[in-house]
């Protein structure tokens, strides 16, 4: 052990009792907490994606053993009207949001407030669909490697929907609070207020996990009902 | 739960006058979130699943009359973790949103009771971290005192071979995922804000959950015990993995709670790495200690949720009825096993590469020499995290899979111990000519570079397949684990407690019992496993209990070195319960000397770590070059981060974060 003094320590002899920060201070960590929420938002799909591949690794793997021959016997498919309307929903969604989002940056708020929480409805309904589909199975869950594939398939994308509209959701309300002080301040797309940046950010990485929830219903759309 | 005053603050920005704020509600601190509230959540929320499991699963022909209902002690598990992560406060916030609010987090708390709730400051979590990663390991360590009991003698017994086959199942587990989160958890969220310069973490109620999801994985995991126990060993694999009983349910459910934290936690480290840096704190310039963690936070974040899903599929075999592993329905046992070491090797270098970054920090400052070719060390961590995605079929040379698959496996595997070779040959160069101190910590380290010199070479040796066939499933194969996990990493990790506990504790731990510590666990470490490459190649099979006769003394000798090892560890809580608690001796801010940002803080680091954001001035390796040139501008200012950070129009002006309601800072709390 010694006691030698290192280079820097004379700058840390007080401790102030509570934390002052300049404003370029605060800017920089402004800036680091936009980037933070930029980084998040594409670590999920990330995160997401290789929930999802994996169950694509076992739908191709079970597909080409194909095991006693049951790999999917007389082409057996889930109800595909319900498919294509999960489908349907959680895309027009997608697609709905999407439009909402750049109608915002072009200072529209009503036009995403209704786009958004419209999503929020066809979400639910595709949920809702998702779910029902379990109901209207012709098929036992382990009488396939396509059975199995199915059924998990159901529920990881029921939590992936979830995922999504809780994050949607959360965004929605955060507006209607932040509403009247954003728009005082030049509008969502403009305002310099903290609240704004972060709520800009956080749109961003919002708009982009739905489209990889769109992204991922079609791949799977594709697998189960198409092929 | 806090109100919310952002609306009014953000109203005073833009000129309106702010309506009044609302009291808050107080209710007495017992009431609040904390462990004794979590656990009263995860004992009602297992009766509640379990009694709703019972519900569903009475309709099912398979759970009828069969004494076993996988779909209540699934559900039981489950709503029990939902029920111990809302007693500690983890859902609040993430329910307040759905309201809109974005309550503020409570004044922080100077009392020793914030270590027993839910904390944002990354210094309590890491040390909550700690306790609950020392629980782990140390209840895993009893388990493998039954297993070296049982292992004294071939053939008189002292467990039947089903409580043998739990026991170690029960162990492996336990460990495997105590060693994926016994850096990251601890020192990862406690030093890397310090190291990089920053204030707090990017996501710091994240972090939190993962803290306490990790916690319930202990939970669940023990459950497993009482449960039945299972058969599988910490591999799960199928078909054992079906036909288990109810202890199986358990280890899937708990991999899968454990598999989240992860997750989460990899995924604040890396959003708070890429983000958080203080300004001069350029890519090259990044303790070496950080990019370790940069890479395994990369490994958790993205080959976790493999883990995740494989234990989905699991539970749904077990209780929706799919096939998935089922080879006679449509199903294959072999997509467990790819999609386990899919997950599982890229998780052997989360055990593996945290270790190298603490014997990378550690080296230089008990040499004073720089870290030897620093850039090869932080591109070999980033190499082999890549490459640890396309070598997982090496556990599955005997499994039957394509012959002709494996010669591409083999190759794979040995370019990956390339750059594994280069991390090691780095640390290994700092020590060139150097004069060193033979502190606790360095002791440590040294031990390390020792024992994954062994380790990392006979996997070189299994990875070829001639010799794999031969020694799998052998003895061989867990010494060669062992001596990377436990003689690597684990080594490393006590060597790090030692190093950074005066900072994070305050108080310095006694250098003579630490001494006494290494030199029992390093003997003993290695008087232990040394053998069981031997009985391995003699061709003693794991998770066996009974062996050949001659290979009798070898176990001995083992078997009693264990219990040795084991009692070392006592030595190490005396000295932690002496050095901390009965005789604390205050630790000077900088007692080894170290450039380390980490070490330019006051002692005790407060709440929001530097008083200035720090301006990085050089990496933190440069001893005997450039001595007395500082690593950083702590502050007060010489330089601005004027050029850096331009404030712009309308940024909150200089004012208190104290974390106390009704500041208006959105930005993600610091304690
Ligand atoms: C030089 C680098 C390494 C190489 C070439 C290597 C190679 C291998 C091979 C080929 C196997 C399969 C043996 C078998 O089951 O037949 C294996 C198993 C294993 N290795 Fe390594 N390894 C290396 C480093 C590590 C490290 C750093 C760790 C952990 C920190 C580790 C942990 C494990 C574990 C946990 C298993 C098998 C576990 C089980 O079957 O239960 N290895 N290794
Ligand atoms: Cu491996």
């Amino acid at each position: 052990m010694t006691t030698e003094p290192v280079a820097g320590s004379e700058f840390i002899a007080h401790e102030a009792p509570t934390l002052r920060e300049t404003s370029e201070e605060i800017e920089y960590e402004m800036r680091s907490a936009e980037g933070a929420m930029w980084t998040g938002g594409r670590l999920v799909i990330g995160i997401g994606a290789f929930f999802f591949g994996s169950l694509a690794f076992a739908y191709f793997y079970l597909r080409s053993s194909n095991n006693e021959d049951l790999w999917r016997p007389n082409h057996i498919t889930a109800p595909t009207g319900i498919g294509a309307a999960v489908f349907a929903f959680v895309v027009a969604s997608a697609l709905l949001y999407g439009y909402g989002t750049t109608r915002l940056r072009a200072g529209n708020t009503l036009d995403w407030e209704v786009t958004g929480w419209v999503t929020v409805l066809g979400g639910f309904t595709a949920l809702g669909l998702q779910v029902w589909e379990f109901t209207q199975l012709s098929f036992f869950p382990g009488s396939s490697g396509y059975a199995s594939c199915f059924i998990a398939w159901g529920v990881m994308n029921t939590a992936l929907i979830l995922g999504g509209l809780y994050w949607l959701e959360t965004l929605l309300a955060r507006w209607l609070r932040l509403r009247r002080a954003v728009l005082d301040d030049g509008g969502p797309a403009r305002s310099t207020m903290p609240v704004a940046r972060l709520f800009r950010a956080n749109l961003e990485g919002c708009w982009y996990f739905w489209g990889f929830i769109a992204f991922v219903n079609l791949v799977f759309w594709v697998l189960f009902y198409v092929i | 739960m806090a109100i919310d005053t952002r609306e009014s603050v953000s109203a005073e920005h833009s000129g309106h006058t702010a309506p009044p704020v609302r009291p808050t509600r107080r209710r007495p601190g017992w009431l609040g979130p904390h462990l004794g509230r979590a656990l009263v959540g995860a004992v009602g929320g297992y009766a509640f699943g379990h009694w709703i499991g019972n519900v569903i699963g009475s309709g099912y022909i398979n759970v009828q009359g069969s004494g076993q209902n996988d779909v209540a002690i699934v559900l039981g598990l489950s709503i029990g973790v939902v029920g111990w992560l809302a007693g500690a406060g983890m859902l609040d916030y993430p329910l307040a949103k759905i309201a809109g609010r974005e309550p503020l987090p409570p004044a922080p708390s100077k009392s020793w009771t914030r270590y027993l709730g839910p904390a944002l400051d990354h210094k309590v979590i890491g040390l909550q971290y700690t306790v609950v990663v020392l629980l782990f390991f140390f209840t895993g360590g009893l388990l493998a005192m039954a297993i070296r009991t049982e292992l004294l003698n071939p053939t008189s017994h002292v467990f039947g071979p089903g409580t043998y086959i739990s026991v170690v199942s029960e162990h492996g587990t336990i460990m495997m995922m105590m060693a994926s989160s016994i850096v990251i958890g601890p020192l990862g969220n406690w030093l890397v804000p310090l190291m990089i310069g920053s204030r707090r973490m990017a996501f710091p109620r994240v972090e939190s959950f993962s803290l306490w999801i990790f916690a319930a994985g202990y939970l669940v995991i023990l459950a497993a015990l009482p449960l039945g126990g299972f058969p599988t060993g910490w591999t799960g694999y199928a078909p054992l993995q079906t036909q288990a009983t109810g202890g199986m349910d358990a280890y899937l459910v708990g991999f899968a709670v454990i598999g989240i934290g992860m997750i989460c936690a990899g995924f604040n480290l890396l959003a708070t790495i890429i983000n958080y840096r203080a300004p001069g704190m350029t890519w090259s310039r990044v303790p070496i200690f950080v990019w370790s963690v940069l890479a395994t936070a990369a490994l958790l974040t993205l080959a976790t949720p493999t883990l995740v899903a494989a234990g989905l599929f699991g539970v749904l075999d077990r209780t929706a009825q799919t096939a998935f592993f089922v080879n006679e329905h449509g199903g294959s046992s072999y997509l467990w096993e790819n999609l386990f070491w899919f997950f599982g090797h890229p998780e052997v270098y989360i055990m593996a590469l945290p270790g190298f970054g603490i014997v990378a920090e550690i080296f230089p400052v008990f040499t004073r020499k720089p870290l030897f070719g620093y850039r090869i060390a932080a591109a070999g961590m980033i190499g082999v995290a890549l490459l640890s995605f396309f070598v997982w079929q090496h556990h599955i040379f005997q499994s039957g899979i394509n012959p002709d698959m494996r010669p591409l496996f083999m190759l794979t595997t040995e370019l990956i111990s390339i750059p594994t070779g280069f991390i090691f040959l780095n640390t290994m160069g700092t020590l060139w000519k150097a004069k060193i101190r033979y502190e606790v910590p360095m002791l440590f380290a040294l031990a390390m570079g020792f024992n994954f010199l062994i380790g990392g070479i006979s996997g070189v040796f299994l990875s070829d397949v001639p010799v794999n066939v031969t020694v799998h499933g052998s003895f061989f194969v867990l010494a060669h684990f062992h001596y990377t996990i436990m003689g690597g990493l684990v080594f490393a990790f006590f060597g790090g407690l030692y190093y950074w506990l005066p900072k994070m504790t305050g108080k310095m731990m006694d250098r003579r019992l630490g001494k006494w510590h290494f030199w029992a666990m390093f003997i003993f470490f290695n008087l232990t496993f040394l053998p069981l490459f031997l009985v391995g190649l003699l061709g003693q099979p794991r998770r066996v209990f009974e062996y050949a006769q001659n290979l009798q003394t070898l176990n001995d000798v083992s078997s009693v070195s264990a219990f040795f090892l084991g009692a070392s560890f006592l030595i190490f809580v005396f000295n932690f319960v002496k050095s901390i608690f009965l005789e604390p001796k205050p630790a000077p801010p900088n007692p080894w000397n170290s450039l380390g940002l980490e070490w330019q803080t006051p002692t005790p680091v407060p709440a929001y770590n530097f008083a200035r954001i720090p301006v990085v001035l050089a990496d933190p390796y440069h001893y005997g070059t450039s001595d007395g040139q500082a690593v950083a501008d702590l502050g007060p200012r010489t330089l601005s981060l004027a050029g850096v950070v331009a404030p712009a129009a309308g940024a909150l002006d200089a004012q208190a974060v104290t974390g106390e309601e009704g500041s208006a800072d959105p930005r993600p709390p610091i304690a």
